[in-house]
């Protein structure tokens, strides 16, 4: 019991129970209805590996405002390689690896530049906003529909048991990075320099390496999560991606990671994004204008953070 | 109690080569010269309290000894073996620790991670590394009752649990049982209740009884006097006195640290 009142996560997993017991009680219809569960499947995952990603920046007392931005360039990369008859495969290997590139050049540039990671984050959001544009002259057109229908895009994009693949894959890939982060070495040295980065350099943490690996996972997440959109739903647009990234860090946020660093987890991250994209379907299943959600995330963010910061407070005074 | 060729001394019965030998090693920083010509022996088994008022440039000593910076000029010696590159790691290799009051655990981590930070034990599981937390939980706990820590204390709790006597007795505890031969104290009793300062004076005693080289750096002459071997104090940069514990009195060797900074102009903060 104790340890569970010490959980990070306490609160997103207490907000979750409560919007499911309220939309089962005040609209089970629509609530259970599977294309309402399936729409919520497909955007959780969407965000929810953006978030997971994003987390593991926001561990080590850093952020990464760029991952819109990355999300739209690898996504519109993706779909530029297939769409000049490069294989699936080939392009998805391709995108993936510019998404590491730009998480190398971040890290690259917070370490030995020394610089903000808001800051290097924020002009690597204009960059490659930008970068989009020139490349594609403000036109883009989606995944083409024989590509949609070969093994690749439906590993990524398709069904399994009526589950979305997607999901499956946030689901394995959350569970493994949530072994990383408690059960490995990596894990633990991520959590030491966010929690006291001096500290962690005295006992011989390598701050740099941990720090390029927690941007790279960053980038190559946000990377994923493009390619997972767009072989589910293949029309695209430049805008593709665009603020993204908040919302990637209210999740991340939202399920109980301390801004400050070193306190939180893979669950809460995939909490934090459920919770956010089944408030969004259910506000606009229930009529309201679907711009009421944006006004919704703030709420949201503001309500559980102080819940955390109450909980956390009482277990420090408890011990 | 011998006197070496070169003027210093040293506690009787103890091998005659040196564990860290300083030799007029000095430390500019652009004009400021933080450290001038100090040269200064190190013997193993030995509690060596290093005096100073601040600026006195202990900190700074303490700096090149534990490879953070190099010296402008002069030479260092570990074991008889000349050190050419600086650098922390290579400190922590030779088996070399310093404890800060600030610095060296990490509140949001449990105390068996913070035991292991840095050299945490892996078990493979499917050819993977996975931290063996079995190992990690029994030998942190055995830590934790050996040095007389609380019997409450959890090693799965959160080391921010500890007081601040606790966490210094604890990070003492950890530089102990990695086998190091010397361990640095950086002001270690700052901000520690009585019984706690005497607890942590107590282990610096005892390191030195199992043949740890022991530096002990504070500017509370009273407190050191009671406990160290041999006190070395700095002034402005320079060794001033560095004499065998009985040789003087805590009084007198007051005196010398008041009446230099009586004399010295004032130099910006460096320790």
């Amino acid at each position: 019991m104790r340890k569970l009142l010490k959980r990070p996560d306490l609160g997103i997993i207490i907000g979750c129970l409560f919007i499911f017991a309220l939309f089962t009680l005040y609209d089970p219809a629509q609530w259970f209805n599977w294309g309402t569960v399936s729409n919520i499947g497909e955007y959780t995952a969407i965000l929810g590996l953006l978030a997971i990603g994003q987390s593991f920046v926001v561990l080590i007392r850093e952020i990464d405002l760029s991952v819109g931005s990355v999300y739209g360039i690898v996504g519109i990369a993706f779909v530029g390689l297939e769409n000049n008859n490069v294989s699936d495969v080939l392009a998805f290997v391709l995108a993936m690896l510019l998404a590491l590139l730009v998480g190398l050049v971040n890290a690259a540039l917070v370490i030995r530049g020394k610089l903000s990671s808001m800051i290097v984050t924020l002009g690597g959001l204009f960059f490659y906003r930008g970068l989009i544009y020139i490349i594609t002259h403000g036109a883009v057109t989606g995944v083409p529909q024989a590509v949609r229908q070969n093994w690749f895009a439906q590993l990524l994009g398709g069904h399994s048991l009526r589950i979305q693949n997607g999901f499956l894959l946030l689901l394995i890939l959350g569970f493994l990075c949530a072994v990383t982060l408690h059960e490995t070495r990596f894990g633990n040295h991520l959590l030491a320099l966010g929690g006291d980065p001096a500290s962690a350099e005295s006992r011989g943490v390598p701050l740099g390496k941990v720090r390029t690996i927690a941007f790279a996972l960053c980038s190559l997440f946000a990377g994923l999560s493009a390619i997972v959109t767009l072989t589910n739903d293949p029309e695209t647009s430049v805008s593709l991606g665009t603020g993204m990234e908040l919302e990637a860090i209210a999740a991340v946020v939202v399920g109980g990671t301390l801004l400050t660093g070193g306190r939180g987890t893979m669950l809460g991250t995939i909490l934090g994004s459920f919770f956010l994209t089944a408030v969004r379907s259910e506000i606009i299943a229930l009529g309201a204008p679907p711009s009421w959600y944006v006004s919704f995330v703030g709420i949201a963010l503001l309500t559980l953070v102080t819940i955390n910061t109450l909980l956390l407070k009482r277990l420090r005074i408890s011990g | 109690m011998i006197t070496g060729s070169d003027g210093q001394s040293r506690p009787a019965g103890s091998p005659k080569k040196p564990l860290i030998s300083i030799k007029n090693v000095g430390l500019s920083y652009g004009n400021f010269q933080a450290l001038t010509d100090v040269s200064v022996d190190f013997y193993q088994g030995e509690l060596v309290g290093l005096v100073g008022d601040n600026g006195a440039g202990k900190t700074t000593l303490i700096r090149i000894i534990s490879g953070i910076i190099p010296p402008t000029s002069g030479e260092v010696y570990f074991d008889g073996e000349r050190i050419i590159k600086f650098h922390p790691k290579k400190a922590i290799d030779l088996g070399l620790e310093c404890i800060q009051q600030a610095i060296g655990l990490c509140d949001n981590l449990s105390v068996g991670r913070n035991y292991f930070l840095g050299r945490e034990p892996v078990r493979r599981i499917l050819g993977l590394p996975f931290l063996d937390k079995k190992k990690i939980r029994e030998a942190s706990a055995k830590v934790v009752h050996d040095f007389g820590l609380r019997d409450s204390v959890d090693v799965d709790d959160e080391i921010a649990l500890l007081s601040g006597g606790e966490k210094q007795t604890f990070k003492i505890a950890r530089a102990v049982t990695f086998r190091n031969r010397v361990i640095i104290m950086d002001e270690p009793t700052n901000h520690l209740s009585v019984r706690e300062r005497t607890r942590v004076n107590e282990l610096a005693v005892q390191l030195k009884q199992q043949g740890l080289l022991v530096i002990y750096i504070t500017h509370d002459i009273f407190q050191i006097h009671r406990i160290a071997d041999r006190i070395v104090i700095l002034e402005n940069g320079r060794k001033v006195t560095d004499v065998p514990r009985d040789a003087m009195s805590a009084e007198a060797l007051e005196g010398i640290i008041r009446d230099g900074s009586r004399t010295s102009t004032k130099e910006p903060k460096v320790s």
